[in-house]
């Protein structure tokens, strides 16, 4: 597989506080990667950057080109969804390919065909208050597909789910991604979503954030929440991120 | 339902009860003060236009003529002006300290300076009813514009939206609540403006105006009638706003509760 993105000696500070402390990975195209970590370490951020909301000292390079700003190679689903509460489903699916100049009637067969595979099919008229949080979090995620982008970036998108719509979400992510094929970054706090999830874990310290460990996870798909390897990466991954909370590991 | 509805009878019912015996115990004199046995035929009469001395109809008519003159140049500027003060921060801070100076004049202030600058017209009326309804819109519009969530904004940069698409395609949208709100509130002080601009003689006609030349012919049912016509015009021009932005807002409902 190719190389998508590289992260190199990536630093970010908020005025005085330094939050990210040289962070160096890269991503391959196609992978299903996750980023996890302490809360406030810095995931976040990182996923800002790589969005191009965030300045930033380093490098970030995408397809061997510099980052410097947002774009429609990179959309992103925000943690708390972020729909246009004025724009029906539909209407918020389209809102990128109307930026990108394609025709209304394209865009529209484009859309709903995004609709359908987000499982939402008869919802395209409803307004985002109408809809549960699972619901928006499909539409966040249709509106930021549709783009067709190079990287798709997840910011915690399940973590405002009760545990329930939770996993049924992980499934159905784990279904879409394996349908587009799409390069996917996924921040996340939680162990056993990320090891649902990903074909690569980036484990970030607390803050000032440098990368603890690179964990890969060789299972097939569909995964077994309940068996024993999973389980076995689980609690490895455990071990690393409660040893940089309790121990001198964390730098 | 029913029940608000036997309410507002009752209500209404009580109210020109004793309206009927304040008149009837007290006044009892019909230059001063008329009854609603008296006020409710010459209502009648005169809202069909069968009064020999004042045509009412025609006096709406030149209202509303003086309301739609300042209050869509009030739409324009304000909404405009306020788009501009909330997106661009040099134009605010060049704008808002005038805003501020001139915000706190009432509108019926202007009436003199204005009855010299454009003598007895109806733009003169209208520069009054602008002067009321230009400041709430101003106000709520960059208040809306400036308060658009981030979150948006962001959804907006990410999904490949330039300057001029953001703001036509998050900012405004985003900001059309609080722009109506200005809308509904501009519109009640517009119509108070019209009254005070005609009742001053700014203009020779409308409502305003004829209930001042009633009162001059000590014909009180006359001025009540008027004042019952400036409340039920004010009152549907505010549902009609209202229902406008029902059906514009549909996105709005239930909103509230999240």
């Amino acid at each position: 597989m190719n190389e998508i993105l590289r992260v190199t000696g990536l630093r970010k500070r908020f005025n005085e506080l330094l939050v990210i402390d040289g962070i160096d990975f890269s991503v391959l195209e196609g992978e299903f990667f996750c980023i996890i970590g302490p809360s406030g370490c810095g995931k976040t951020t990182l996923l800002r950057i790589i969005a191009g909301l965030e300045k930033f000292e380093g490098n970030v390079f995408l397809r061997g080109k510099p980052i410097i700003k947002p774009g429609i190679d990179r959309t992103m689903v925000f943690q708390d969804y972020a729909l246009f509460p004025w724009r029906t489903v539909i209407g918020n699916v389209v809102f990128g390919l109307e930026l990108k100049k394609i025709p209304k009637k394209e865009a529209l067969k484009m859309a709903n065909e995004m609709i359908r595979i987000v499982g939402l099919e008869g919802f395209e008229n409803a307004y985002p208050h109408e809809l549960s949080g699972g619901m928006k979090q499909r539409v966040a995620l249709a509106r930021a597909l549709v783009c067709d982008p190079e990287i798709l970036l997840m910011d915690e998108p399940l973590s405002a789910l009760d545990a329930q719509t939770r996993i049924e979400m992980q499934n159905e992510l784990a279904r879409i991604w394996q349908k587009t094929k799409k390069t996917i970054i996924y921040v996340t706090h939680s162990i056993e979503e990320a090891v649902f999830l990903s074909d690569r874990i980036l484990v970030m310290s607390k803050r000032p954030a440098k990368v603890k460990a690179m964990i890969e996870v060789p299972l097939p798909r569909p995964r077994n929440r309940f068996g024993k390897e999973f389980l076995e990466i689980s609690l490895r991954l455990y071990k690393i991120l409660e040893n940089q909370i309790n121990g001198p590991g964390g730098i | 339902m029913k029940s608000n509805v036997i309410f507002t009878i009752l209500s209404i019912s009580l109210f020109l009860l004793n309206w009927e015996i304040f008149y009837w115990s007290i006044i009892r004199d019909p230059f001063l003060l008329a009854p609603p046995s008296r006020v409710v035929p010459t209502f009648i009469r005169l809202f069909i236009g069968q009064d020999p001395s004042f045509y009412m109809p025609l006096d709406v008519l030149y209202s509303l003529y003086h309301y739609a003159i300042g209050f869509s140049v009030a739409v324009v500027f304000g909404v405009s002006l306020g788009l501009l003060m909330g997106y661009l921060k040099t134009i605010e801070k060049i704008i808002a300290p005038t805003i501020e100076l001139l915000r706190p004049i009432p509108p019926i202030a202007w009436i003199p300076i204005s009855i010299l600058l454009l003598k007895l017209t109806h733009v003169s009326a209208g520069f009054i009813i602008f002067i009321g309804a230009f400041f709430p819109i101003l106000l709520n519009t960059r208040h809306g514009v400036a308060n658009v969530e981030l979150k948006f904004l962001e959804a907006g940069i990410t999904l490949g939206a330039d300057e001029f698409n953001l703001l036509r395609k998050v900012i405004i949208p985003g900001a059309i609540p609080s722009i109506f709100t200005g809308i509904r509130v501009g519109s009640g002080v517009a119509w108070m403006c019209v009254v005070a601009a005609e009742l001053f003689g700014v203009s020779a006609y409308g409502l305003g105006y004829q209930i001042e030349i009633a009162r001059l012919y000590h014909a009180p049912e006359i001025v009540i009638s008027y004042m019952l016509s400036i409340g039920l015009i004010g009152y549907v021009l505010d549902r009609m706003y209202k229902f406008l932005e029902n059906r514009l807002l549909k996105w709005r409902r239930g909103l509230v509760v999240e």
